[in-house]
């Protein structure tokens, strides 16, 4: 019986392999959830089998927004401190996504290779949870970033999602410790009855803080009473230094806290980290507050798997991921891929750019996702107000470059100054070389969009010559982290 | 010229990109030199009939519509009712349309009193808090999700409709519009409600941007009520007329789809309102 299961798996990972190859040797790239689709199909328990097999259990990231680029500041933090991460490719964050990083870390015979540092780190799509969260063995620490309203027309809304979330986390065995955003009352309140260890983070610094409120917030009633909450200080969105009234519940306050931010223009930011055992001052190489709460979360996450302080400084080396801030030097100008996929991700790229008050070129892209994800209205909760003007002649772009040039409209965008000649062009790669070549020589150009837009300028840039493929990139970046 | 601007519960209806009407309303109007005074009304807050000549309210979730629904019932309907009743005009998009009707069940869920300005009442199947959905996807599934297309008068009006209730009207009802491509109010045909100037409708996206002629008949009818018929002077609406084109080619390639035909080729011919499919449901 033991032997027919674990012929099975073999058999699974290897067809898994097979279709793997086969979609690179087309040049179809990435394949990332075919092979483990596949290897699913043949052997449904291979995922959890697997994952069983990590010597040191595994962590997982979920949350609306920075689950990727957390995950990616973790892993720098895994290997300084001697760990292996295996890691599931950015945004193949659903059930057969994880399983093609495992069909692709296992050997042929379906085994993990045996290394007594490997860890896993898996960022997981927050739909896909319930479904991924059983079949991950021992998960040391569960990160939960933060919840946006994000896709209604895919999650609904966020009182559906944090319920389901919290019915998938009674599965987690009673020692996984839930990493929490204590800022963010949706996360910080998250299954209250269950008696895991919990680490929070959070902003202290509130120096930082908006005058007033956000207007791009959804405000979240109290969680525990439905009450309106108060807020002391928000830093952005609805994520802040809040409490309610009526019942008394009230931001917790993290064990891992940002104490000073300093935000040094659009590419990096200084940042004072308290934890339990240590005190350090950290370059975080990403620009933005969001960023800074990746790198807090991070830095709770290595703290509840009790990584050596020391490690942390690694956050400081890490390289931003493709279509994250990715910097891709085009003739004498630094072209800058930057995803932005919800009202709040937009909102805070474009302070994070545009935070210092200067003028910068920047394209805008907004696409829906060929019928399956058709609810744009969220580009009226972006807070393009506060940086009118501030773009000469902006280029935008994507299937649904109308819909956002209306958004700018409304925004006050056209005839905000007598340069602003605004330009709506819905192909990608001739709006890309357009806004290009109406940047002056030297300057950089930023590219913020939803993910098809950058995708098809990436792909167009890599058949010029200027990108490496990304499974390329990763496949070496693995690479030096093994040898 | 100025007209006062009642904007219901901005913090909690608002979930669907909904500032967007409200954005489109003061925008419209400053550029044309019509001052806005905008009121936002919370829970609590009375809406005071003789003071507002355009109510807006946007759509939210269960929680969100439960959390307003007494509150629109004890503090705010009598003067709703009132205000349109003396030809104030209204826009109540989604969940608010529904809770402007008589009432709003979410299937075996609670019975939502709704404000009873139109004579309509929506059901829906299940309720989407209580747990019946074993996932995302079988919570998807129930919902009338998509580009939307209504003919309103002689004008075709875009958006996109997200709702897992189904609105049925009553006999005193009249609809705003007849689906051209979606679903509209329960399949029946029909979409929305228009009541004098008030306005109910399943259209989000939002709902106003790329519907200006909608946007422009309330500023019109919010003017009636203290000036008298006013001429709007025209604006260049190009850039929203370009985005209302893209939503009616994915409509009618939607429509395509779901009679079964394989569609193999692009769209050449520009989108006129005699090529959008006829039947929605």
């Amino acid at each position: 019986m033991h032997s027919v299961a674990s012929a099975r798996r073999a058999f699974a990972v290897s067809m898994g392999k097979v279709v793997r190859d086969g979609s690179r040797r087309l040049g179809k790239g990435n394949g990332s959830a075919v092979p483990g689709a596949v290897a699913l199909a043949i052997d449904p328990g291979m995922l959890a089998s697997l994952a069983s097999e990590i010597p040191h259990g595994a962590v997982l990231v979920t949350g609306s927004n920075g689950k990727g680029t957390t995950c990616r500041l973790l892993a720098g933090v895994m290997r300084a401190a001697g760990l292996h991460p295996i890691l599931n490719r950015e945004g193949s964050n659903q059930l057969s996504g994880l399983a093609t990083t495992m069909v692709a870390s296992s050997g042929r015979f379906g085994h993990l290779p045996a290394d007594d540092r490997a860890i896993g780190l898996f960022e997981v799509d927050e739909g896909s949870f319930p479904g991924i969260v059983g079949q991950i063995g021992r998960p040391r620490a569960l990160v939960f970033t933060n919840v946006f309203r994000d896709q209604l027309d895919r999650y609904m809304e966020p009182a559906y999602m944090t319920s389901m979330l919290e019915r998938a986390m009674q599965e987690l065995p009673a020692d996984t410790t839930l990493v929490l955003n204590a800022d963010d009352p949706r996360v910080a309140y998250l299954a209250p009855d269950m008696e895991n260890p919990r680490l929070y983070f959070g902003i202290q610094d509130t120096g930082l803080a908006r005058d007033g409120t956000d207007p791009t917030s959804d405000f979240p009633r109290c969680p525990r009473c439905g009450s309106e909450l108060a807020y002391r200080c928000v830093f952005y969105a609805h994520l802040g230094h809040w409490s309610c009234h009526h019942c008394g519940l009230a931001r917790p306050q993290p064990q891992v806290r940002l104490t000073k931010i300093e935000l040094l223009g659009s590419a990096s930011s200084r940042v004072q980290v308290a934890t339990p055992a240590a005190e350090m001052l950290l370059e975080v190489p990403l620009p933005g507050l969001y960023n800074a709460y990746n790198a807090a979360a991070a830095i709770a996450a290595a703290t509840a798997c009790e990584l050596h302080n020391r490690a942390f400084l690694a956050i400081q080396r890490v390289r931003p991921s493709s279509l994250r801030m990715e910097r891709i030097k085009v003739g004498n100008h630094d072209v800058y891929l930057t995803l932005a996929k919800n009202a709040n991700g937009y909102t805070e790229v474009l302070r994070a750019v545009l935070g210092d008050g200067r003028p910068r070129r920047i394209m805008l892209g907004l696409n829906d996702f060929e019928g399956k994800q058709p609810d744009t209205s969220w580009i009226w909760d972006v807070d393009f107000e506060s940086v009118c003007g501030l773009i000469p002649s902006p280029v935008v772009t994507g299937n649904r470059a109308y819909d956002l040039t209306v958004r700018l409209k409304y925004a006050g965008w056209l005839g905000a100054t007598k340069e602003t000649t605004l330009t709506t062009e819905p192909d990608p790669v001739r709006a890309f070389q357009r806004a290009l070549a109406r940047t002056p020589s030297g300057e950089p150009l930023w590219l913020v969009s939803t993910s098809i837009v950058l995708q098809e300028v990436r792909r167009w840039l890599r058949q010029q010559g200027f990108v490496r493929e990304v499974w390329r990139e990763q496949e070496q970046l693995a690479g030096t982290v093994q040898q | 010229m100025k007209i006062t601007l009642g904007c219901l519960y901005p913090d909690i209806m608002s979930t669907y990109g909904d500032r967007g009407n409200v954005a489109t309303i003061r925008r419209r109007c400053e550029w044309r030199g019509i001052a806005v005074d905008l009121r936002e009304l919370r829970l609590g807050d009375r809406t005071e009939p003789d003071d507002l000549d355009l109510i807006i309210i946007g759509s939210g979730g269960e929680s969100q519509q439960r959390l307003v629904a007494a509150d629109l019932n004890e503090v705010k309907g009598s003067g709703i009712r009132e205000a349109v009743r003396q030809g104030a005009a209204a826009l109540a998009v989604g969940s608010g349309f529904e809770l402007f009707g008589q009432y709003s069940r979410s299937g075996e869920g609670a019975k939502l009193p709704g404000v009873g300005l139109f004579d309509a009442w929506t059901i829906g199947h299940r309720a989407i808090l209580s747990d019946q959905y074993g996932s995302l996807t079988e919570a998807r599934a129930d919902r009338a999700m998509g580009d939307l297309v209504v003919r309103w008068q002689d004008r075709l009006l875009v958006g996109f409709e997200n709702h897992a209730g189904r609105t049925y009207l009553g006999p005193t009802a009249t609809p705003l519009g007849r689906v051209v491509s979606g679903v509209g109010n329960s399949g029946d045909g029909t979409e929305g409600v228009q009541l004098g100037n008030a306005v109910g409708t399943h259209l989000r996206g939002p709902c106003l941007p790329r519907n200006p002629a909608l946007a422009d008949f309330l500023i019109a009818a919010a003017l009636r009520r203290r000036y008298g018929d006013v001429d709007l002077p025209e604006l260049a609406d190009d850039v929203e007329l370009a985005a209302r084109e893209v939503a009616m080619q994915r409509a009618r390639m939607a429509s395509r789809a779901r009679r079964g035909r394989v569609i193999l080729r692009r769209p050449a011919r520009r989108v006129g309102p005699a090529d959008v499919p006829t039947g929605g449901s």
